[in-house]
């Protein structure tokens, strides 16, 4: 029986953990538990699923990726680049196939994109250009927009923030807005971070591509709310939990299709790493409302999505 | 054994015409299956690769037209932005026209508006800050002068990130300031589309741009590689401008599987389109084609077999039945009837071999038959011959018995003839006393020359009659050759020339030899030849000539008497040789005779085994031709009477006639023996008792005591040496000899008395005087036999032997003669049995045979012929027990002593 491990910083019982699709649809693990099923690989039956979880602590990561490894794993699956990077410290030859990953050449992890080479393959996210798209996408919504915090957590951000930062600062110097990073360390300095933007002048905030922010979203959420900023993220996780706006790369499943091949004996290092192709933008008019935000036609016209 | 080999030659091996028609017939049927399959699946083999190859090339067409669609589609939109009438649009509303149609097309991810000087205007961007008016001069990129050029420009497909597959499309609107709008492309969307396409069940179809680089694939990731395929031998062929194989390409896919590949190209893009199906699928229809006409072929080769099963036995079992017929009508069983119901030539030809049998079976029977018919006639013949035979055999017999009764008769009657002629003569010459007057005297000389006719006649009936009862047998000894002729010739001389005749004597140097033979025999051969020649021949000459030729082991001797007398007609060449034959009745009345001289000549010539021929003319005269073949003589030359005796004899000559006197004592006389003479029987016995004789010549005829009675008498006298007797005596015959055998009498000189004949009788005698008794005895007793039976017995045993035969043979010979007083033949056999098996034990030949003769012959005679038998074997017995006695005495007194 082949042993597929998967290491994330989620807690188990978030909702994107789950693995039934039918309870969450926008389970990740639970669309490649599918995607597997529809390739031969039946779990319990021909293969078995171990999913081991840091919950975003540091000082588990070791430990983790320790005990995934003594089950002699034939693939381990990562959630971001901070388990990617503990798990390749950890080993070179099983194969490890990571599900997000901005930056994947400049952290190390492979080679080049066409040709990862090594023991490790996986997807990306999105691209350093897209801080601009986010401070134009905000800028859009809040016209009167004069400064921008940048919320990151800076061990688990990309490059600690300036992965995006230097798109955001370029975007924000042609439009004539100042760029003001918010980083945070802890779940408990996200409201304090917040915070600072409620007051004038006027103030948007961008949540950068971070697995903090993900775990610690309803807080990230709530905390904009409740300081009543204009916030715009990456993910459309961000929008269950109430988000104004998010604008990312959708994030089309296809980890069954790696692992699959992988447990069929393709090496990891020959199988390009994969970009998103699709971008999508939520918008939620009710919370834009409470925030007495009128969203332009042009941004209306983006959307793709607009909650009420 | 020839019988068995035929058979098995002929045997044919069960089954073997059977299988070859069975092969024969599936072979053919299976060829015509094999090659109608055999084309069959052909042609639906190519006939489903082409359909499939069209098939194939259809998908890749429709697949090169949807991906076609799908750039075209995008085409037409930014055609339709670049379209829009600028004094319609702000800078503001053509950003949200770009906005609307990225909406609309997720494959465009960046649309940028370009003035007709080629600067920007708006670019709106999925990934990036959006930016309006930044009038940034693109007038010299590849893509605004592309579509400055023609209706729309597709660029090369570049990797974006080096991962993404993009392409730049960019198109010109109209108007005197035409926009242009360039739109960056991901295809990643057509993966989407490659994706959807199906090629069979398992085929799939991919897209590869005009650098040969891979653009789309259902397996995404290749695509994301950035594979190039130009390297590919189709892709490059492809590349280059050759069209797709009508047939579709045999090769391996990117994962290794073997497929079968076609493509097409994509509408103005240049892109190729390759569709490819694994062969496992594309040729499963064949494949399962080929499989049901290999299963059909299977079916109908069975039926094929079993069909031509049937048909092999149909065909075969009637020929094999032919096949059983015919052996057992060539093994004689014709009984047989075939039964065979094809209803075909081969049921014609089963009829008509039973017709054949049929026909055999009634010649077999007529020929049985015949043979049966001929079988007895057959036997009837044969008995009816042997029945013929044994009448023949009769009357042989009878004819046989006859003649010898006739020559008995000639024989007894000329020889009693010839006594009282001899007296006549005797008297007729004491007639002559000199007182006869003329006419008395002349008839006196005829008298006395009717006298010797008459003798002469009576002496050839006589020899004439021994020769024909075959009782004449030769007395051979040597003689001189020359002497022979030359005697006779000079005794017939003064005849030939009394008849006024010539005789010329002509005889080759070669008869100057000395032969062994019968002389006698032969001079009267001569004698006969020369007084024939004599008597037929009226005036002339008379010839003899006489030639010998010596061989290793005889002399061939010649004689030719030649006359030129009245000669003889052909016709009566060989008559004359015959009996009482002259050459005609008037001859006989002319000259006289008995017809008997060439007859007799001839068969003494036979007897010696020589040869007697004729060669005549009539009125010319005759050659008698005499050829002899005499044996030659053992040594030296007898010289007859001028060899002086070896020794002088003391001979008494007994014989009643003076002359014979006379010329037997001159005889003795020239042979130097002193002679006593007898006259008749009683004063030969007395002389023979006082006066001592080594030899007694006896006559045998004389009148007061015959030479049988005398030698016995004289025998009687027990002489202190007893003297040889020798018969003299006309009759030669074995009853003779054996009668003076009995008598003790061994040596027989003939009549007339020649003088060589009688030396050789004395002096043979005289010469061998211990050896006399033997020879005398060896012909009554077997000596050799005796010799062996003495040193198998010992001489003790024999002498036993000697007195029991004594007695015995005493006591039988008087059985006999009472058996043959009472007429009893049958115990006369039994006791001649007896007495011939006694005899037999001590080598008494002579006994033993004529003991069996009587023994074999006793039921046939009558009861004197017993009695004579009788007294015969009396004195035989008597003969040969003295001549074993003389055998045996010294010998006895031998050991005695």
């Amino acid at each position: 029986m082949r042993v597929v491990a998967s290491l994330t910083a989620l807690p188990l019982d978030d909702e994107l953990t789950r693995r039934s699709m039918i309870d969450s649809p926008t389970s990740r693990l639970g669309g490649l538990i599918v995607g597997l099923r529809q390739r031969g690989w039946v779990e319990g039956v021909n293969f078995r699923f171990e999913l081991r979880s840091t919950f975003g602590a540091p000082d588990r990561l070791k430990t983790a990726v320790q005990e995934l490894l003594a089950l002699k794993p034939d693939v381990i699956l990562t959630g971001s680049t901070v388990e990617t990077a503990a798990v390749l410290e950890a080993t070179k030859t099983v194969p490890i196939v990571f599900a997000t990953a901005n930056d994947p050449v400049g952290n190390g992890f492979v080679e080049s994109l066409a040709h990862p080479g090594g023991n490790v393959t996986g997807f990306t996210n999105s691209s350093a250009e897209m801080g601009g798209k986010w401070l134009q996408l905000i800028r859009e919504a809040v016209p009167d927009l004069a400064r921008v915090g940048v919320l990151f957590n800076p061990e688990t951000a990309p490059r600690g923030g300036r992965f995006f930062l230097d798109s955001i600062e370029q975007e924000a110097a042609v439009s004539g807005v100042s760029v003001v990073p918010a980083p945070v360390n802890a779940p408990a300095d996200i409201d304090e971070a917040i915070r600072r933007f409620s007051e004038p002048p006027k103030a948007a905030m961008i949540a950068l591509v971070d697995s903090f922010l993900v775990i610690h979203r309803q807080a990230a959420v709530a905390a904009a709310a409740k300081y009543r900023v204009p916030t715009i993220y990456p993910f459309h996780y961000f929008m269950d939990a109430g988000g104004l706006m998010s604008y990312g790369p959708t994030l089309e499943v296809r980890s069954a299709d790696y692992v699959d091949l992988i447990l069929r004996g393709t090496k990891a290092g020959d199988l390009p790493v994969q970009s998103p192709r699709k971008y999508e933008l939520l918008i939620n008019r009710t919370v834009a409302r409470t925030l007495d935000l009128t969203l332009p036609f042009t941004l209306l016209a983006r959307a793709d999505e607009i909650r009420e | 054994m020839n019988e068995t080999i035929d058979q098995g030659d002929l045997r044919t091996p069960p089954g073997r015409l059977f299988r070859k028609y069975l092969y024969s017939i599936v072979a053919l049927a299976f060829a015509a299956l094999a090659i109608n399959t055999g084309f069959d699946v052909w042609f639906s083999y190519r006939e489903q690769k082409q359909l499939l190859a069209a098939t194939q090339r259809e998908q890749a067409a429709s697949a090169a037209i949807q991906i076609g669609q799908f750039i075209g589609q995008i085409e037409n939109q930014i055609r339709w932005l670049s379209r829009l009438p600028p004094e319609l649009s702000t800078n503001e509303d053509q950003r949200l026209n770009a906005i609307r149609l990225l909406r609309l097309s997720p494959a465009i991810a960046e649309i940028a508006e370009l003035d007709a000087q080629g600067r920007e205007q708006v670019r709106v961007s999925r990934r990036v800050a959006d930016r309006i008016g930044s009038k940034t001069d693109l007038s010299t990129s590849p893509a605004f002068r592309g579509a400055n050029e023609s209706r729309a420009y597709y660029g090369p497909v570049y990797f974006l990130g080096d991962t993404e597959p993009f392409m730049t499309l960019a198109t010109r609107g109209t108007g005197l300031t035409p926009d242009v709008i360039v739109a960056e492309v991901n295809l990643r969307f057509i993966w989407d589309l490659v994706a959807g396409i199906r090629v069979g069940n398992t085929g799939k179809a991919y897209v590869v741009d005009r650098m040969g680089i891979l653009i789309a694939h259902p397996d995404l990731w290749r695509a994301l590689r950035r594979s190039d395929l130009s390297g590919h031998a189709d892709v490059r062929a492809a590349l280059d401008g050759v069209g797709p194989p009508s047939g579709g390409l045999v090769k391996e896919d990117l994962s290794g599987q073997r497929v079968l590949s076609t493509y097409a190209t994509v509408p103005s893009l240049g892109w190729l389109v390759f569709v490819e199906l694994p062969l496992t699928e594309a040729y499963a229809p064949i494949y399962a084609s080929i499989g049901r006409s290999t299963f059909l072929l299977v079916i109908l080769l069975a039926c094929a077999v079993l069909v031509s099963l049937f048909l092999s036995r149909r065909m075969t079992v009637p020929i094999q039945i032919l096949t059983q017929g015919a052996r057992r009508i060539g093994s004689g069983d014709l009984g047989l009837r075939l039964a065979i119901k094809t209803g075909d030539e081969l049921e014609a030809l089963g009829d008509q071999f039973n017709r054949m049998a049929a026909h055999l079976r009634e010649s077999y029977a007529t020929l049985e038959r015949k043979v049966i018919e001929r079988t007895s006639e057959l036997e009837k013949t044969r008995d009816q011959a042997l029945a013929e035979h044994d009448a023949a055999e009769r009357a042989r017999s009878a004819a046989v018995a006859a003649n010898e009764t006739k020559s008995r008769f000639l024989a007894v009657v000329s020889h009693e003839l010839r006594t009282p002629l001899n007296g006549v003569m005797g008297v007729l010459q004491l007639l002559d006393d000199g007182s006869l007057g003329e006419a008395q005297r002349r008839h006196l000389t005829t008298a006395a020359a009717s006298g010797e006719t008459l003798i002469a006649l009576v002496e050839g009936i006589l020899e004439y009659a021994r020769l024909e009862a075959s009782t004449e047998t030769l007395e051979t000894r040597d003689f001189r050759l020359d002497q022979l002729i030359e005697t006779a010739a000079d005794l017939m001389r003064p005849q030939a020339f009394g008849r006024g005749l010539t005789f010329d004597l002509a005889c080759d140097a070669t008869v100057n030899t000395s032969v062994h033979g019968d002389p006698v025999r032969l001079n009267r051969i001569l004698l006969n030849l020369i007084g024939n020649a004599i008597k037929f021949t009226p005036r002339g000459e008379i010839g003899l000539s006489a030639a010998a030729e010596r061989h290793d082991d005889h002399v061939l001797l010649r004689i030719t008497v030649r006359d030129t007398g009245i000669g003889i007609a052909p016709d009566m060449h060989e008559r004359i040789f015959e009996d009482f034959v002259q050459a005609d009745d008037s001859i006989a009345r002319r000259f006289g005779g008995t017809g008997l001289g060439l007859a007799i000549a001839r068969r003494l010539t036979r007897l010696m085994r020589g040869e007697l021929t004729v060669a005549s003319t009539p009125g010319t005269g005759s050659s008698f031709m005499l050829k002899v073949s005499l044996g030659l003589a053992a040594s030296g030359t007898a010289q007859g009477a001028d060899q002086p005796p070896s020794r002088q004899l003391r001979v008494l000559l007994v014989d009643d006639d003076p002359v014979n006197c006379e010329v037997g004592e001159a005889m003795l006389k020239r042979l130097g023996h002193p002679t006593t003479i007898a006259t008749n029987g009683a004063s030969a016995v007395a002389l023979a008792r006082d006066q001592a004789f080594d030899i007694i010549l006896m006559d045998l005829h004389m009148p007061d005591m015959d030479g049988v009675e005398a030698a016995s008498r004289i025998r009687k006298l027990g002489l202190p040496t007893m003297p040889r007797i020798i018969a003299v005596t006309a009759d030669m015959s074995p009853r003779a000899r054996e009668r003076l055998a009995g008598a003790g009498i061994a040596r027989i000189v003939s009549k007339p008395i020649l003088i060589n004949a009688l030396r050789e009788a004395i002096e043979d005698d005289a010469q061998n005087q211990p050896a006399a008794p033997q020879l005398a005895a060896g012909a009554l007793i077997d000596r050799h036999f005796l010799d062996d039976q003495k040193e198998l017995l010992g001489a003790a045993q024999i002498a036993k032997l000697h007195n029991l035969l004594e007695e015995t043979s005493e006591k039988l010979v008087e059985d006999i003669a009472k058996a043959a007083v009472t007429g009893d033949p049958a115990q006369l056999a039994r006791y001649a049995h007896q007495l011939g098996s006694s005899a037999s034990v001590l080598g008494l030949v002579r006994l033993f045979e004529f003991c069996r003769e009587i023994e074999l012959a006793a039921v046939t005679m009558s009861p004197p012929e017993c009695q004579s038998a009788a007294r015969e074997i009396a004195a035989l017995r008597k003969a040969s027990m003295s001549a074993l006695d003389d055998l045996l005495r010294p010998a006895e007194q031998r050991s005695v002593n």
